[in-house]
């Protein structure tokens, strides 16, 4: 291995002042940002690929590339949408990868945080696991146009731009995903 | 597709907790008897709870870590940025002297060809002349082999000496 040398030092310096400067937003303008979405973009990542380590490299990844990005955005709303855009292509490539499944989410953190002396959180717990097994029996995008409908509350049209789709054909497609879900989870509870 | 006018009313009254007997008694009746708003119910109150639950759990690194470690790896992206032209540089001086060299080698073998066919010429002569100059060809493709691998050492180090950090 090679030593670093003063050259490359000064390099690396020189590179961090271009690499800051291809950053969308100030640090101060990113730290507002953040707080106000890493954890809606986390419970998504966790819901959609199951795994909770997963979703801890993914929103990494997925800030780093809204960092990147050289885009220009007409409001708040719109680099939200961006930003979950990000999340869901990366929700994605991670689907088309092979990987070793893991416990999903809840039924392991369920247990841990369920105080046993209360039913409410004990049924609460369990309905989390239902739903956990019930989502892994829809499609993806079944998966993604029902947590931004119904969980993150997104518009028809937010869910079309995050989602990559006619905005025409979201309400029928949520509309089948629906139904497909609530069966499941009923004849779960069954 | 089966639509309901009342849909948009359920689901405000899921996201607000309000879709109780108590706060909301005819919009809770409409629920339970119209089978969209059911499913609505059943999979918006789920996902619903779902979510607050995960953000609950949720850990996410702070900003300032986020905004580390993206300057880091920028950073490091730069610097493989700005040393590839250094790297095809290099690619093309190693292209060269490989030339060079193949170059060097197939003169140095012709010399070698026409060197032995002038020696044995000069061996002749001097042999019919009663003079021994048999061994000049050997002597003069050995010195270009000597050249040649010279070359060979040589020419990796200068480009590594010009090539390399300070």
């Amino acid at each position: 291995m090679r030593d670093v040398t003063f050259a490359a030092l000064g390099r690396l310096d020189a590179g961090a002042a271009v690499a800051e400067d291809t950053f969308q937003m100030d640090e101060d303008a990113f730290r507002v940002f953040y707080d106000r979405t890493a954890r809606p973009v986390w419970a998504y990542l966790s819901r959609m690929t199951g795994d909770a380590r997963l979703a801890d490299d993914l929103l990494q990844e997925a800030y780093y590339r809204f960092l990147r990005a050289r885009v220009t955005h007409e409001s708040d709303s719109h680099r939200k949408n961006y930003l979950f855009r990000i999340a869901t292509n990366l929700v994605r490539d991670e689907h088309r990868r092979p990987r070793v499944v893991s416990a999903p989410i809840g039924e392991d953190d369920a247990g841990d945080h369920a105080d046993p002396r209360s039913a409410d959180v004990a049924a609460a717990a369990v309905r989390r696991m239902d739903l956990g097994r019930a989502m892994t029996q829809l499609k993806p995008r079944e998966r993604d146009l029902l947590w931004l409908a119904y969980a993150h509350g997104s518009s028809h049209q937010e869910i079309a731009d995050t989602l990559g789709l006619k905005r025409s054909s979201i309400k029928l497609l949520l509309f089948r995903a629906r139904r497909r879900l609530a069966a499941i989870i009923r004849e779960a509870g069954r | 597709m089966i639509e309901c006018p009342r849909e948009t009313d359920v689901f405000e009254a899921i996201a607000f907790g309000r879709l109780t007997d108590a706060s909301e008694p005819e919009l809770t009746a409409h629920a339970a008897s119209c089978p969209v708003c059911r499913d609505l119910v059943t999979v918006a109150r789920a996902l619903h709870e779902d979510r607050e639950a995960a953000c609950r759990e949720a850990h996410p690194p702070t900003a300032g870590m986020v905004w580390w470690r993206a300057t880091i790896r920028a950073r490091a992206e730069a610097a493989r940025t700005a040393m590839q032209p250094i790297t095809v540089l290099q690619g093309i001086a190693g292209a060269c002297v490989a030339g060079a060299t193949a170059a060097l080698a197939t003169i140095a073998w012709r010399s070698a060809d026409a060197t032995s066919r002038i020696s044995d010429l000069f061996s002749y002569v001097a042999f019919e002349r009663g003079a021994l100059t048999s061994g000049f060809g050997f002597e003069h493709a050995l010195m270009v082999l000597v050249g040649l691998a010279a070359c060979l050492v040589l020419a990796p180090l200068a480009l590594y000496i010009t090539l390399a950090d300070d």
